[in-house]
């Protein structure tokens, strides 16, 4: 399959010459640009989101794209903006962070309003870490009817280290009512020193384990999660979690959480599985 | 004679010149090798000079660069571009996310953030003073870079523009960075021949230095090459060492070859210079030897021959003193002589100049000495001056010298002395001459001296020349019968006027033979027997002196002390023959002429008496021989007469039966006349056996063909004996005086034809 998969992405390297960039003014001075890769007609376009204050161009979400791309998918990758205007490298966990989930998730819904436009009545999101978080998070409010399905390699909660997530909501949420708008350093997901405004730090923290299960349980889409038996990202009992929601999930033995070297085609072979299995379902 | 070089120069200015020259030429390699070696050093100096400015150049640029790369990645960085959007947090940014984040790696670097109008986002704390907005004409979309002196701190500034996209499109701001120029110019350890402490930014405070016109304003000095200073220390080292090494064998080469040459060759010129001047080394052969085997050759020679000429040197100084002193010496009485008599008198005199002294000076003759000679041969005459002489000596003070300045005359002068003690010893030398034992000669006769004496006192010595003829005169003075023969100079009146007279016939003597015609001949004639009647006349000289006639027996004492016999024979016989060339003696009247017997052996008067000759046609002559005792050549003399007697002269011995005439010159000589002296004339008027004798001895020579002549016949008694006895001629006062030439002629002319003399 892997091999198949290579002389595939030989034989089909032409079509990777139709790329564009897409851009979009998130917020005023805040613009935003997607790769965009053009596939077959008739098939799903993929919304490919990277994971945690990283870019497109994360080797994980880069091969992914292409691949998909070379199996005749469209595939638009956005580069969340983070509120920084064309925003091209991963951003420091120590940088200041003045992004929130919403914004994440109102860049996500511009995006696929973005593909529709460009006659897209198909999408697929496909998500990667905790840009499979933020896709979650867009499904959980009002998703466009064009949204079809939804992938979430290595979906992780936001995490917050050892702090008691009820109190630091509590607090969060205290700041925001105060308008305090000093700065918090707080660890979340990889970042043990996260800088941020208060509301932007509160909107990732009240994404833990239950959100999520609940999110995908009340996706109004399909969902299916790929995840690696050999990501030591995820909190512990993860899976035992997922289970018990009964999502479909597809456990690639001997991954981390980025997928990465060989992964990298289970990954998009796990990925075009789901695409064919999308495309042979009746739309919503 | 030392021969002069004025243009030589020494052994030793030859070293000196050769050791200076070397110096010099050291010197001039020296010079020439620090000058190449400053030559190499300003090149290398100027290759780190150039080396420092490029590197200087090189990090300022790289400064530059890295400034550039820092502004092109601040540029492209996402949370710049967030900053200028959402500037809500931007101190945070700027004191912390920048650092942080390693954007700015150093705490020298500031950064800040404009508005696209150039207005700072948020004030700068106060110890970073970032401008509060760009400077005015900083170009909106390119970079620009300035420096500005900030309280002596030298500030970079770059400023960039910053896009929201990569097409740079649109403008979001402006960024700036700010770093300390000087600390970031000299981190980067990229210097390595400049001095970092000497690099300055030559900037006005508040000026504003575009960076393009940075580098000529930078100053700096190059970093002191260790190599290079190594170089030099060594080179100067070996130089120095190079130079004094040469300077010291320059001075041990000069000092050897002093010692070696110029010393020895100095050595063996002083034993030239000494050996000319006749100083010779008491010991040569004891001198020091020369290391060099040639000079030590020459030494060898030269003492050789110093050593000859010792020896010859020697022999030539006794030989020297041998003659100086038969040249000073009389040889027949062993006292000084004349020459050294003047030498003497002259070192005398020049020492009276500094040593003023009364002075004495003596003059000795020997009374009757010619006639002691005559009669008692030469050989007792000069043992007689010997002993005059030794009797002087021994007369005479200890340190006294006597000459023997003529025949039989000495002097002496006496320093420090008075006149009575002049007299004294005069007095002294006449008595042990009259001690002398002349007896023992065999001469019965006494020998006496007559002394005279000039003396001149201290305060007098302007007339110590004169001496010598003060003393001549007090001498005749002594020789004045009856005298004691010792005269003073100057001592009474009658000397004075005996000096005045002896002064007077010296003068008209020396002016008449200087000037012709002041001798005057007197004629008188001389009669033949028994007729009486005039045979010849005989030329009797006389000297007129201011209109006096001075007589002979006046004038011929000086003639005989100053032995002008000659001279005065000689203007006696120019005289006569201007008196013959006359004309005023009639033809046939024969003349006699009186010569001196020391005149006869003189070629001058045999020359003037040929030339005279010439009148023997119209008036025979005769010569008169007088004082034949003092001839003493006899053979010349007989040879001179032999000839004028070819001429026709007829000679005839004067002052016969005197010392004067000898009998036995009437055998060695042709005489053909002999003149009886008056002494014997007088003779013949006596009675007794004198006269017989005196008259038997004319008749013999009569019969044995001598003609007789009667001087001195005075009276008529003797007139008739000298007749009787058959004597020839007779001359005297009762036949006639001696007169003038012009009285001659006058009673010639008055005689008228009579008037003749006998053929």
């Amino acid at each position: 399959m892997r091999l198949y998969l290579f002389c595939l992405l030989i034989s089909v390297f032409p079509a990777a010459a139709h790329a564009a960039v897409a851009q979009q003014e998130m917020r005023p001075g805040i613009s935003a640009s997607a790769d965009y890769l053009i596939g077959e007609p008739g098939k799903p376009a993929v919304l490919l989101l990277h994971s945690f204050l990283q870019t497109r161009d994360f080797r994980t979400v880069a091969t992914l794209a292409r691949g998909l791309q070379e199996a005749g998918y469209t595939v638009l990758a956005p580069t969340l903006s983070l509120n920084i205007p064309n925003r091209a490298q991963s951003l420091a966990c120590e940088a200041v962070h003045r992004h929130s989930l919403d914004d994440d998730v109102a860049e996500i819904g511009r995006w696929v309003s973005w593909l529709k436009s460009h006659g897209h009545r198909s999408i697929v999101l496909v998500g990667h870490s905790f840009g499979s978080l933020q896709l979650l998070a867009y499904l959980s409010l009002k998703p466009d009817a064009a949204v079809k399905a939804y992938v979430g390699a290595s979906l992780i909660e936001a995490k917050i280290g050892t702090a008691a997530r009820a109190a630091l909501i509590a607090q969060l949420e205290d700041r925001v009512v105060r308008k305090q708008r000093a700065l918090v350093k707080q660890t979340l997901s990889f970042c043990r020193k996260y800088p941020s405004t208060p509301e932007g730090l509160l909107s990732y923290v009240r994404w833990d384990q239950a959100r999520l299960l609940a999110a995908l349980k009340q996706s109004p889409v399909s969902v299916k999660l790929i995840m690696g038996d050999r990501d030591d990202v995820i909190e512990h009992g993860w899976f035992k979690a997922l289970a018990l929601v009964e999502v479909p999930l597809v456990i690639v033995k001997g991954a981390n959480h980025f997928m990465d070297g060989a992964h990298e085609f289970d990954l998009l072979e796990h990925t075009l599985q789901s695409l064919v299995t999308i495309q042979q379902a009746p739309s919503r | 004679m030392k021969m002069k070089w004025p243009d030589a120069i020494s052994i030793k200015q030859i070293a000196l010149a050769l050791i200076s020259g070397l110096l010099a030429l050291v010197s001039l390699v020296g010079g020439f090798a620090i000058y190449q070696t400053r030559a190499v050093t300003h090149s290398l100096e100027q290759h780190s000079q150039n080396a420092a400015q490029s590197e200087l150049a090189a990090a300022v640029q790289g400064l530059l660069s890295r400034t550039e790369e820092q502004s092109v990645k601040l540029a492209g960085w996402d949370e710049t571009r967030q900053q200028l959007v959402l500037p809500e947090y931007y101190t945070y940014w700027r004191d912390q996310r920048l650092y942080e984040s390693g954007m700015l790696n150093s705490s020298h670097l500031r950064a800040a953030l404009y508005a696209p109008s150039g207005m700072l986002l948020e004030p700068s704390p106060a110890e970073i003073s970032m401008p509060a907005r760009l400077p005015a004409g900083t170009p909106p979309h390119q970079s620009a870079s300035w420096l500005i002196d900030e309280a002596g701190t030298v500030a970079l500034y770059y400023a960039f523009p910053v896009y929201s996209d990569e097409q740079r499109q649109t403008l979001l701001g402006h960024g700036l960075i700010r770093l300390d120029f000087m600390p970031a110019l000299l981190r980067q350890n990229a210097l390595h021949f400049t001095d970092t402490a000497s690099v300055s930014l030559a900037l006005k405070p508040g000026e504003i230095l575009a960076t393009s016109d940075l580098f000529p304003r930078l100053r700096f000095n190059t970093r002191p090459d260790p190599d290079q200073l190594r170089f030099q220390t060594i080179l100067s080292r070996t130089l120095l060492a190079l130079f004094v090494l040469l300077a010291a064998m320059a001075l041990l080469g000069f000092v050897a070859y002093n010692r070696l040459l110029v010393r020895p060759l100095g050595r063996l010129s002083q034993f030239i210079d000494a050996m000319q001047h006749g100083r010779f080394s008491p010991n040569p052969s004891r001198s020091q030897s020369m290391r060099i085997s040639e000079l030590e050759n020459i030494r060898r020679s030269l003492f050789d021959y110093q050593l000859q000429l010792r020896e010859l040197h020697g022999s030539m100084e006794h030989q020297n003193r041998e003659f100086h002193t038969q040249a000073r010496q009389d040889t027949l009485t062993g006292c000084h002589n004349r020459r050294a008599y003047e030498e003497d008198w002259e070192r005398f005199r020049q020492e009276l100049k500094t040593a003023p002294q009364g002075v004495a000076f003596l003059l000795f003759d020997c009374d009757r000495f010619k006639t002691i000679n005559d009669t008692y041969g030469h050989a007792k005459g000069d043992r007689v001056l010997s002993i005059i002489a030794d009797a002087l000596v021994m007369a005479l003070r200890a340190n006294d010298r006597l000459y023997r300045i003529g025949g039989d005359e000495f002097a002496t002068f006496l320093s420090r002395t008075t006149p009575a003690q002049a007299k004294q010893v005069a007095q002294r030398c006449q008595s042990l001459i009259e001690a002398a034992g002349f007896a023992d000669l065999g001469i019965i006769e006494p020998v006496g001296l007559s002394i005279g004496i000039a003396f001149c006192a201290a305060d007098q010595l302007e007339q110590v020349n004169e001496l010598p003829k003060q003393a001549d005169i007090a001498m005749y003075t002594a020789k004045q019968p009856g005298r004691t023969r010792i005269a003073l100079y100057g001592e009474d009146t009658e000397r004075a006027s005996q000096t005045l007279v002896a002064s007077r016939e010296t003068s008209a003597l020396f002016q008449a033979l200087a000037s012709p015609g002041m001798i005057e001949m007197h004629y008188q004639a001389v009669h033949a027997l028994p007729g009486r009647q005039v045979d010849y006349y005989e030329a009797l000289a006389r000297i007129r002196y201011h209109g006096k006639l001075i007589m002979p027996d006046a004038f011929l004492p000086v003639v005989s002390s100053r032995r002008l016999e000659t001279e005065f024979d000689l203007a006696v016989l120019n005289q006569v023959d201007a008196d013959l060339s006359s004309d005023q003696l009639p033809t046939g009247c024969g003349l006699s002429i009186n010569l001196s017997a020391q005149s006869i052996s003189r070629p001058e008067v045999v020359s003037q008496l040929l030339e005279l000759s010439r009148h023997n046609a119209r008036h025979p002559l005769m010569l008169e021989i007088t004082e034949t005792s003092l001839i003493t050549q006899m053979v010349e003399v007989r040879t001179y007469l032999d000839l004028l007697r070819t001429v026709n002269y007829r000679i005839a011995m004067d002052d016969f039966g005197t010392g004067y005439s000898p009998l036995r010159y009437l055998v060695d000589l042709p005489v053909d006349v002999v003149k009886f002296d008056i002494s014997l004339v007088n003779k013949l008027g006596e009675d007794n056996r004198a006269g017989q004798v005196v008259a038997d001895f004319a008749r013999m020579m009569s019969e044995v063909g001598y003609s007789l002549v009667a001087e001195g016949v005075e009276t008529e008694a003797v007139l008739l004996k000298v007749e009787s006895l058959g004597i020839a001629h007779a001359q005297g006062y009762l036949l006639g005086r001696p007169i003038p030439l012009t009285e001659l002629a006058a009673s010639f002319t008055a005689e008228g034809a009579a008037a003749t003399c006998n053929a």
